[in-house]
């Protein structure tokens, strides 16, 4: 069966799987900026990414792209104008506080229902959702348990594969566990990370420090909420609305306190002592982000932004993460 | 002193003024002599040329003295209400009150500009963590922290959604730092789907009527915040009577517009048709006085144009111009290198189009909001560029990208191509920081390029004709 393609968080799994078609959230590959087609100043190294993907990807029926950031809304005319794969564009709002958001969001879901027919898939009945829903939820959960017993460079790949494949493979993925290695307890909090990036894990696990929070997007900041079984029984669509529009804290929120409400509890339960802020060049949502969470927390913070195709940037990297464990250990 | 219309000094236009006052010429409370800005730091006008005309200097000084008269408005009690982002849509709904003054913050960008950085607005943004990766706009938050330039306002209104990165994310650091935000959602204007019910909105792009609805439903948001601020109730006769005078002023800009963009011999400058443009975002917190200042400008232009007078050569380049320039002297500079403006987008199209008066007044407004040119994707933005440059006649097209801002990455290509596929045409990108000095010869170079293309394409389609 081909995929359907995407990364924003804001876009449930569950609901283009109840369509009959497989979802396939993408932890992407970096590209080299010189292999790309567009002018790369300015662009966000993550969106020249997903540019290529979309562009080149021979297993995909269909794209879906957000407005989450802006650059990434921009893509979508790209898209249209040169990719030959379907390309839906979906309207998250940014502000999240009141009614009409809320419903903005749960039409983009219908909307995106009808895109997902003309792919091929069929519009699901309450009980196809309700089953897909609970099938995932347990998946998910499933993945959020092995936290304590994965590596977290394991753990955020055990992330990846259930976005990228569905919940189907999840058991097998996390049963393999490993001793959980000891080190300088850390966050590592941002936007979406790529596949190289995952490295950053390898590097802070040799350097004396354990990733305790991925509050990346691609890391468990990007997971829904569970669901509420009774609500998920009664109206499915706004249970999935409620645990995605409503269960996701972002920078691009507006106002995006729910996120420092929800790093703060983080930090507390897993006693983290330090934190590595993680962003891409040209993302400014995350960038602007920066100077006010190190104002906001007392743990340290260490900024690693990548440019994406530079290996002088991983060796900058890995050198500040270690003088960062150095000092923290 | 010649009144033949003509581009002068800022030095110039002291001896000018002499003249104009011994005439008895008559000046506004707010006018003077345009070089006493130059004393509170605007220290980019001595590099500015400026139009010679009575109606630009009275244009100028209405431009110069706006934060003056939000002081005063302040000490006047009235509310002042910072709109952010939306450029011309909520302050249409501010002015409908009695006591409300709206204005842009987000205006502050062209403070590092004119002070030539001697504000310090941008170092405030970089210890803000706000640093040049991001748009110029950035200057904003400086303004905040320092109160130098315009008094904090009672209540802060911004769009987010189908907006830029930047500046969502200077207003997100802006709330952070104390100043409470009222947020509300502009959606990414999308095409109707098939059976789908649709509206045509102001300027020529259609939304689903849903969508209207949904910022008709923002709108009633900010419509009560506002009458809390106010203590007073908008009714839809003072709405109305709102979209009335606003429309007054678009009428006005359109009319100039035409004939500044379509005269045989360009007969004002493109620096003042920018300000010109930017009364109609808010008015420059004096909705009564823009009717004014404009009214005096379009009278001046008409008789110019009558007189077959202008400030440029009869054969200057015809460029459309996407983007509006973070440093005014740029402006000067294309017709330096012997171009003139035929057509503009400088983001804000919407505030331009006429606002339905025939529809209920918040219906109205939010079709115009969702004709944000911004709003939408860059094909629709390329496509009315494409239908301006056919209605001003342009010869080619110069995008000005702005420094960091989100938006520029990806659409200068996506209008560049759309607009070379439509009219062969070429297309230039620039891009313009706030203090443009060090690279003025780049600059230079890469304008004298384009319209020495343009000006060899005319003579060689002339012989073709000739042939």
């Amino acid at each position: 069966m081909k995929a359907v393609i995407y990364t924003c968080p804001y876009v449930p799994a569950e609901w283009i799987a109840a369509h009959g078609l497989r979802a396939s959230r993408l932890l992407l590959d970096r590209v080299d900026s010189t292999s790309m087609f567009i002018r790369t100043e300015g662009v966000c190294p993550f969106v020249r990414s997903f540019i290529s993907e979309a562009m080149n990807n021979k297993d995909a029926e269909g794209v879906i792209v957000t407005t989450v950031c802006d650059q990434m809304r921009r893509v979508f005319d790209i898209l249209v104008r040169k990719c030959e794969l379907p390309a839906f564009l979906m309207n998250v709002p940014n502000t999240w506080q009141n009614i009409e958001s809320q419903k903005l969001y749960v039409d983009e879901l219908k909307r995106l229902g009808r895109f997902l027919s003309r792919l091929g898939g069929k519009s699901p009945s309450n009980d196809m959702l309700i089953n897909i829903m609970l099938e995932y939820d347990t998946a998910r959960a499933t993945v959020l348990t092995a936290r304590e017993c994965l590596p977290a460079r394991k753990y955020a790949e055990a992330i990846a594969a259930f976005g990228r494949d569905g919940p189907d493979q999840t058991t097998n993925r996390v049963r393999d566990t490993e001793l959980q290695i000891s080190g300088v307890s850390l966050a590592i909090v941002g936007g979406p990370l790529m596949k190289q990036d995952l490295d950053l894990f390898d590097i802070i696990e040799q350097s004396g420090g354990r990733i305790v929070l991925d509050a990346t997007e691609t890391g468990e900041r990007g997971l829904c909420s569970k669901f509420d079984r009774r609500r998920l029984h009664e109206e499915p669509l706004m249970e999935l609305a409620n645990s995605y529009f409503g269960g996701i804290c972002d920078a691009s929120r507006r106002p995006n306190s729910g996120l420092y409400r929800w790093l703060e509890a983080e930090f507390d339960s897993r006693n983290v002592q330090g934190i590595i802020f993680c962003r891409h060049l040209w993302c400014d949502m995350w960038h602007a982000e920066l100077r006010r969470l190190k104002d906001w927390t007392d743990l340290p913070v260490l900024d690693i932004d990548t440019a994406g195709d530079n290996e002088t940037d991983g060796y900058r990297s890995i050198n500040r993460i270690r003088a960062f464990l150095e000092m923290l250990q | 002193m010649s009144d033949m219309p003509k581009r002068i000094t800022l030095q110039e236009w002291d001896l000018r003024y002499e003249q104009l006052s011994k005439t008895g010429a008559y000046q506004p409370d707010y006018g003077g002599p345009l070089s006493r800005h130059v004393e509170g730091g605007d220290q980019r006008l001595l590099k500015l040329r400026f139009d010679n005309s009575a109606a630009a200097l009275r244009l100028w000084n209405f431009l110069l003295t706006e934060e003056d008269r939000l002081h005063e408005a302040r000490t006047a009690g009235r509310k002042i209400v910072g709109t952010m982002k939306d450029l011309g849509t909520v302050p249409v709904m501010a002015y409908s009150f009695e006591d409300i003054v709206a204005f842009y913050p987000d205006g502050a960008w062209w403070i590092p500009c004119v002070m030539e950085l001697g504000a310090g607005l941008l170092e405030i943004a970089d210890s803000l963590g706000i640093d040049e990766s991001f748009c110029p706009v950035r200057a904003m938050l400086g303004a905040f922290v320092t109160g130098a330039h315009f008094p904090i306002p009672d209540m802060l209104i911004c769009s987010v959604g189908a907006t830029c990165d930047d500046f969502s994310a200077i207003a997100q650091r802006l709330n952070g730092l104390g100043h409470p935000v009222f947020w509300w959602e502009i959606p990414h204007r999308r095409n109707p789907e098939p059976d789908e019910p649709a509206v045509n909105l102001p300027g020529g792009f259609s939304a689903p009527k849903c969508q209207v609805e949904f910022v008709k439903s923002q709108l009633e948001r900010i419509k009560a915040a506002l009458e809390e601020l106010a203590g007073e109730k908008l009714d839809e006769r003072k709405l109305s009577a709102g979209i009335q005078k606003a429309n007054q002023v678009r009428r006005l800009l359109t009319e100039l517009r035409k004939l500044a963009f379509t005269a045989e011999r360009c007969p004002l400058p493109s620096l003042e048709m920018l300000i010109a443009e930017m009364l109609a975002i808010h008015f420059c917190s004096d909705r009564q006085e823009t009717i004014v200042v404009l009214k005096e400008l379009l009278n001046e232009v008409k008789n110019r144009v009558s007189a077959g007078n202008g400030v440029l050569d009869a054969d200057a380049a015809r460029i459309f111009w996407v983007n509006p320039v973070a440093d005014l002297q740029v402006m000067n500079l294309l017709e330096d290198c012997g171009g003139r403006i035929c057509g503009t987008e400088y983001l804000f199209t919407h505030a331009l189009d006429e606002i339905p008066e025939d529809l209920p007044p918040l219906e109205a407004l939010a079709q115009t909001a969702l004709a944000d040119p911004m709003a939408g994707s860059s094909i629709d933005r390329a496509q009315r560029i494409c239908t301006d440059i056919e209605l001003f006649g342009a010869e080619a097209v110069l995008i000005s990208r702005i420094p960091g801002a989100s938006h520029c990455a990806l659409e200068g290509r996506i209008i560049s191509e759309i607009v070379q596929e439509t009219f062969d045409i070429p297309v230039l990108e620039i891009e313009v920081p706030p203090v443009t000095d060090s690279m003025r010869p780049t600059l230079n170079t890469r304008l004298q390029a384009l319209v020495e293309t343009v000006k060899s394409r005319c003579q060689t389609s002339l012989r073709k004709r000739r042939r």
